[in-house]
């Protein structure tokens, strides 16, 4: 058996592999400044290499016991601590098992995780959208359909008020290649992708395109200002950062 | 009311309840105690005198009974199931240690109504006797209760155990409705998986020969089971009674129905499974040569050429038991352990300790004859896949099945050669004693201990052989040659030699 069998993963690999115990037996070619370039090396192997299979097996059978023993009476490790990378938290008396079982355990996803598409919603739960057409037009991948129409509604005032919006807004998910510039595109705070959701296994393709009815279900209402209506929230909003504060344009 | 309905009915029960009370009262049935015929005295009062066929047998057999005949009553002729102290062809050993003559087959029914077999014994056995006692009775129960069911469970214990070693979880979903029982019924979706599948025959293979292959691969570890004592002998009529050692030596009436849990007892056992797996290498070669394919071939010639290799010293590092025991014969192995002076129950009686080299060097040897890793050079995964390279479906289901009952029957060989089969530790056939203290048990109790205890063992072996697939990497073809030739023969004949002398000191 070879001498990588032979030792523990955990220590001394790390030999020069023309460390001592090789003896140089000739050198065939040499670089211009002669460095030897190709060398004929006897390598120094224990004559007995191949009788210390026992010793060996019982250090191995050693190690795997030890695993397996941890790992079948042991309770797993808490989930926060096996999904997340270089997390501490050394809990005693529990196994070494990392594997996280989804779907009956999830791990919480970065806060800026680009997940399936929303649609937010006006004061009146309508539509935020305008049908403006430029998420379709940025997106790579072509995913994204709109259909615009016409709305008509009178005002209190008796005007007529006709107003543009997306008759269909369909999103093929199996398309989508989640880089969110329709977020980045969109002038009215109309779609958003922090549902923190996978785009869902389906059984048939049909199933995977998100319709304007769906995506509206998982959004929320939006305070941002439409159509220079409504607070302005850059206003509201707490937590602004000090450049956005200086910024001239503002 | 229907009357003719209800009585119909009460016909029917009361048909039922004189079937079962007939079952129980012809029940098993019994060797009968008759009378021998090397005695003179006996020989001269018979009626009808004795015919031809049976003086004939007589003068064959009797002058070597007769010469020990004389000696003291407690004297043992012969040992009951071994292979070296027996009686002359014909004649039989009574467990007395004494030989018998009772009656000459095909000749006068000196039996009164039972049955004269070739060693001149009398039998008189119930038919429920002759299923439970009919060897493909315990072969149906030894393979559907212990075997399959062990193989099958491997399947799935040997991935989830390496997974276990590994840090992972391993395949724990499979599941019927919400029933997952930890993922134990992948099994089951394997093997449903395997029979829907196509049953794909490529075009230019060998079709008789790579049909047969997976079938020779199989069916001779099956076979092998024969000798496997996989319990302890039933005494059916005193199943709820506590045994009786000593109405047991002296072969009382109601000890003589004894059902055996061995379906072939036979004073060449182990050379038997020898012979009858060598068989199941030809599965591997056959499959490879079919082929049509390279890759398979290699696989097969190299099956072959480590059988060949390690057969040998598999086979002498049992000599050393065979010489300690006397027997070949796994059951009396079972029964007697390594000396006499000691319980068959008692571990320190057990072979582990009398050959801890030979048991050390049949392990390796029978891992090595399962083709699995450390050994799997045959399969060799990453360069060659194997001899069932082109095997798919059902057909290469077999294999893989071939290899797990291979398992298990290592498992079974050793635990009934060296950690004393089904004994449980102190437990003699009337319960517990250790200490100076006994616990009486029940017969019934006894034997399901002991069945239980056979299981148990044969699991753990089972484990370790997984332990050891999942520590050890590969050999390379020459280190496995090198360990088979020059490490592993030469320990098992110095095995030998040792044992041997160590005997000859002993014996005088």
């Amino acid at each position: 058996m070879s001498q990588s069998h032979s030792h523990d993963h955990s220590h001394d690999h790390h030999e020069a592999p023309a460390g001592a115990g090789l003896k140089v037996l000739a050198v065939h070619d040499k670089h211009a400044d002669g460095r030897p370039r190709v060398r004929t090396v006897q390598v120094a192997r224990p004559e007995s290499e191949d009788t210390s299979f026992l010793a060996a097996t019982a250090k191995g059978l050693g190690i795997t016991l030890k695993h397996f023993a941890r790992n079948l009476f042991l309770p797993m490790k808490k989930l926060a601590t096996r999904a997340e990378a270089g997390a501490p938290a050394e809990e005693k008396y529990r196994n070494d098992i990392e594997t996280v079982q989804y779907p009956e355990e999830k791990v919480t996803y970065p806060e800026r995780f680009r997940g399936l598409h929303r649609l937010m919603q006006r004061d009146d739960g309508a539509v935020r959208c305008v049908a403006c057409m430029c998420c379709p037009t940025v997106c790579p991948a072509h995913c994204i359909t709109i259909i615009p129409e016409e709305t008509r509604a009178i005002e209190q005032d008796g005007k007529v008020r006709i107003e543009k919006r997306p008759a269909v807004f369909e999103i093929d998910e199996l398309r989508c290649v989640v880089c969110g510039l329709c977020v980045e595109a969109c002038p009215c705070d109309a779609i958003r992708m922090d549902t923190g959701e996978h785009a869902r296994p389906v059984e048939d393709r049909a199933r995977a395109i998100e319709t304007k009815e769906s995506m509206l279900g998982r959004g929320i209402h939006s305070t941002a200002t439409q159509g220079g209506e409504g607070p302005n929230w850059r206003q509201h909003a707490g937590a602004r950062g000090p450049d956005e504060e200086q910024d001239p344009h503002h | 009311m229907r009357a003719p309905t209800m009585q119909a009915r009460a016909l029917l029960l009361s048909l039922l309840a004189t079937l079962s009370f007939s079952i129980f009262a012809i029940g098993c049935g019994k060797e009968k105690a008759a009378p021998n015929l090397c005695d003179n005295q006996v020989a001269g009062a018979l009626q009808p005198p004795l015919t031809d066929a049976e003086q004939a047998r007589r003068r064959a057999v009797c002058p070597a009974i007769q010469a020990e005949l004389g000696s003291p009553a407690d004297a043992r002729q012969c040992e009951p199931g071994s292979s070296i102290l027996t009686c002359p062809a014909g004649a039989h050993c009574n467990e007395n240690g004494r030989c018998e003559l009772a009656c000459v087959a095909d000749t006068v029914d000196r039996c009164g109504g039972g049955t004269c077999t070739a060693e001149g014994r009398c039998v008189e056995r119930g038919w429920l006797w002759v299923i439970l006692d009919f060897p493909a009775t315990k072969w149906v129960v030894l393979i559907l209760l212990l075997v399959m069911p062990l193989a099958s469970i491997l399947t799935w214990m040997e991935r989830r155990q390496s997974a276990m070693m590994q840090d992972r979880l391993g395949p724990n979903r499979a599941n019927i409705g919400r029933v997952k029982l930890k993922g134990i019924l992948h099994f089951v979706a394997d093997a449903l998986k395997m029979i829907f599948k196509e049953d794909f025959i490529p075009a230019n293979v060998h079709k008789g020969l790579f049909a047969l292959a997976p079938i020779l691969a199989i069916a001779p570890v099956f076979i092998a089971f024969a000798i496997i004592p996989f319990g302890p002998t039933i005494y059916p009529h005193v199943f709820t009674d506590v045994a009786d050692s000593s109405l047991m030596a002296q072969n009382a009436d109601a000890y003589r129905d004894a059902i055996r849990l061995q379906i072939w007892r036979v004073d060449f056992g182990l050379i038997f499974y020898f012979a009858i797996l060598t068989l199941a290498n030809y599965g591997g070669t056959i499959a490879g040569w079919a082929s049509y394919n390279k890759w398979a071939l290699l696989g097969g010639l190299r099956s072959s050429s480590q059988m060949m290799s390690y057969e040998v010293s598999m086979g002498l590092s049992l000599m050393g038991t065979f010489l300690v025991v006397g027997s070949l014969e796994p059951g009396f192995i079972v029964e007697h352990g390594a000396v006499s002076t000691m319980s068959a129950a008692n571990p320190a009686n057990w072979l582990w300790l009398w050959q801890p080299v030979g048991l050390v060097l049949f392990f390796t040897a029978a891992i090595a004859e399962t083709k699995r890793a450390p050994f799997d050079i045959p399969e060799g995964e990453p360069e060659i896949i194997g001899y069932f390279v082109e095997y798919s479906g059902l057909r290469w289901g077999l294999f893989f099945l071939a290899e797990f009952v291979e398992i298990v029957f290592i498992s079974a060989v050793i635990t009934t050669v060296f950690f004393g089969g089904y004994h449980v530790p102190y437990l003699e056939p009337d319960g517990f004693h250790a200490f100076g203290q006994a616990l009486r048990l029940p017969h019934g109790v006894v034997v399901l201990l002991q069945i239980g205890a056979f299981g148990a063992k044969t699991f753990l072996l089972c484990w370790f052989q997984l332990m050891i697939r999942w520590t050890l990497p590969r050999f390379r073809a020459d280190q496995l040659m090198n360990l088979g030739w020059k490490i592993l023969l030469p320990l098992s004949l110095a095995n030998v030699l040792v044992t041997a002398l160590i005997k000859l000191l002993t014996l005088n």
